[in-house]
């Protein structure tokens, strides 16, 4: 007992652990960019910071509570076309932002309150077929262009900085949340869902409820990213933001960097956008056969991703260490 | 809409019914005996189409003879995945999210083979057939169509006979059954679920050889037929081949009679709209609407 209790101590990691290296890649992340100034390195940067957050966000229903969705792409979607309708109705673009996170959430409620009523992975497959489905009918909507696409038009000069930051906020914002569920009684409550449904009702905590919840704080999140892109963009089409590719990179990430996780999203982000931006521009002909190998691999070899992967050869090496 | 009208979408929908069953099928025997919702159907779909299109385009075969040949090569393919990949997943008496993600991974990776050996432009299957029409009466039917339906019902019967009269298919009814009783009696189930998987990704190429007669694909080919086929084997109760044709007929005769009501272009938004009404109201399939009416009755 008291062998596993002191096995646990040291698992658990030191608050320093983790805040050290998060200020740190904070001020990397300010300074870098300010030194370099190069255009194209802050674009990369901003992009994977999008994805980094978006990252997080599907983590929170797909990792804490076990519900794989297929269909981020809606709340990204409707996050991108709301900033853009309210920017060109002369909203403050920050306001903008906030309404598009405000409409993802809504529209992730009426979403959830059927599906929620599916188990696994039949709530994954009907959410394939929502994101289809809203991606054909905002393809032959009328008032947003339908797939001509939908412009922005801000008249102003464009100022890479203040987008860059705009996202590095929205990263930190998300992560912040991440963190606070993860250690928050509802976070444990999401746990217990993802474990057994089941038995999560029995002691309490209602499912339904709770996964209704942490759907709308992913989408408000998702389609906050998705409206700082569509006003850096200033062009956006359905095809595009609310394509099914954009809902696998987003399922993607958090797989690829660790399930269920804090850091595992940020980490599987970051990979991605670094890879989407710059090896994927290089050899843009295998960038599924990338992820499909990739996913596969995760799956049958190391279902913890890289943070789990990273884990076990800490644990391997201390471990051969201590002998 | 006069009465020839009507009778002509009839005929299409029970046309376009036949096709959707095939596609469906392979579906359902995999789920099955495996319990794995097999998302990558739609890669082995589009690989089946583009081996009938090489066949037909190289030597100049019939395209249904092709799509006929694509279902022994699809077959040893489903073997060797399952040999590879799917019987280490761990076994399970519901579909798990491993398993999904897994069958979605090899999706990208079969669409991107695609992309890699066929590139991006859209290929189709142009034969004398292809604007031909039988007249009955006074509806015109198109000549392939009535073709394919004819292989994809034959097939459908084939292996209705084996599912019911061989010891192979006795096997496959057991573990739909019950999982744990078909293995107290004998039933050697890695063989059976690799034979299984083998058939329904056989079945996959077969229906995308079919599929490529009738219209243009490339290597993002069947998406739309993937959700199609997910609602038809929810509509038809999962795991009953049976079911699957009724589920097949009912989405055909939807999507062909919406026409009527709603513009073209929001004719996906219907089907992939279907797919969560019906699993949220029908979870059973039509099969238990039916029992619950019988027993109201």
């Amino acid at each position: 007992m008291t062998a596993t209790a002191t096995a646990k101590e040291e698992n658990r990691p030191r608050k320093w652990q983790s805040i050290v290296p998060l200020a740190a890649g904070i001020i990397a992340l300010i300074v870098l960019p300010l030194s370099l100034s190069s255009p194209n390195f802050i674009r990369l940067l901003f992009l994977t910071l999008l994805w980094v957050t978006t990252s997080i966000a599907w983590n929170l229903l797909g990792g804490f509570a076990g519900q794989v969705s297929f269909g981020f792409a809606v709340f990204y979607g409707v996050g991108a076309y709301t900033t853009a309708l309210a920017i060109n109705a002369k909203v403050n673009p920050f306001l903008a932002f906030l309404m598009g996170a405000v409409a993802a959430a809504i529209i992730s409620v009426f979403l959830g309150l059927p599906t929620f009523r599916l188990r696994g992975p039949y709530f994954a497959i009907a959410t394939i077929g929502i994101s289809e489905a809203v991606r054909v009918v905002m393809t032959n909507i009328g008032f947003t262009g339908g797939a001509s696409g939908y412009r922005i038009l801000e008249a102003r000069a464009f100022q890479q900085f203040e987008h860059y930051f705009t996202a590095l906020g929205l990263a930190l914002i998300a992560l912040l949340v991440s963190a606070k569920i993860a250690n928050a009684k509802f976070g444990l409550g999401l746990k217990a869902i993802r474990q057994d449904e089941d038995a999560a009702a029995d002691v309490g905590v209602n499912p339904y409820t709770n996964k209704l919840a942490v759907h709308a704080i992913a989408a408000a999140l998702t389609g906050a990213a998705g409206g700082v892109f569509a006003r850096y963009a200033a062009f956006i089409h359905p095809n595009g933001v609310f394509g099914f590719q954009t809902g696998v990179h987003i399922l993607l990430m958090p797989v690829i960097g660790g399930i269920g996780t804090v850091w595992g999203p940020v980490v599987g982000g970051f990979v991605f956008g670094i890879v989407e931006e710059e090896i994927v521009a290089s050899f843009p002909q295998i960038h599924l056969l990338l992820y499909g190998s990739l996913l596969i691999l995760i799956i049958m070899v190391e279902p913890g991703g890289i943070l789990g992967g990273v884990r076990e050869l800490i644990r391997r090496y201390r471990g051969r260490r201590k002998k | 809409m006069t009465l020839i009208d009507f009778a002509g979408l009839l005929v299409s929908a029970l046309l376009l019914a036949g096709i959707y069953s095939i596609m469906s099928v392979g579906m359902t025997v995999i789920y099955g005996v495996m319990k794995i919702v097999n998302l990558a159907h739609a890669g082995f779909m589009m690989l089946g189409a583009y081996f009938a299109w090489e066949l037909y385009a190289r030597f100049n075969l019939d395209p249904i003879l092709a799509a006929l040949l694509a279902f022994p090569v699809m077959f040893v393919i489903g073997g060797a995945v399952h040999w590879l990949l799917v019987r280490r997943l761990p076994h399970s008496d519901e579909p798990t999210l491993q398993s999904l993600l897994l069958m979605f991974g090899l999706w990208l990776l079969l669409q991107n083979i695609g992309y890699l050996i066929w590139g991006n432009t859209d290929r189709s299957i142009f034969t004398p057939r292809t604007l031909s029409v039988v007249h009955v009466g006074p509806i015109a039917i198109s000549t392939v169509r009535l073709v394919v339906f004819g292989v994809a019902i034959a097939c459908l019967i084939l292996l209705e006979v084996v599912i019911n009269y061989t010891w192979f298919g006795r096997s496959v009814r057991a573990l739909i059954q019950n999982r744990y009783a078909g293995l107290i009696v004998g039933v050697y189930e890695d063989a059976t679920a690799g034979l299984t998987f083998g058939l329904g990704i056989g079945f996959a190429g077969l229906a995308g050889g079919l599929l490529a007669s009738l219209y243009s694909f490339d290597p993002d080919f069947g998406r739309a037929f993937l959700i199609r086929a997910f609602v038809i084997i929810v509509l038809g109760g999962l795991d009953s081949i049976s079911g699957v044709a009724l589920g097949a007929l009912v989405l055909a005769l939807v999507e062909t009679f919406s026409i009527i009501f709603v513009p073209a272009g929001y004719q996906l938004a219907i089907s992939f709209g279907l797919l969560v009404v019906v699993l949220i109201v029908l979870p059973g399939g039509i099969a238990s609407l039916l029992a619950k009416v019988r027993r109201v009755a």
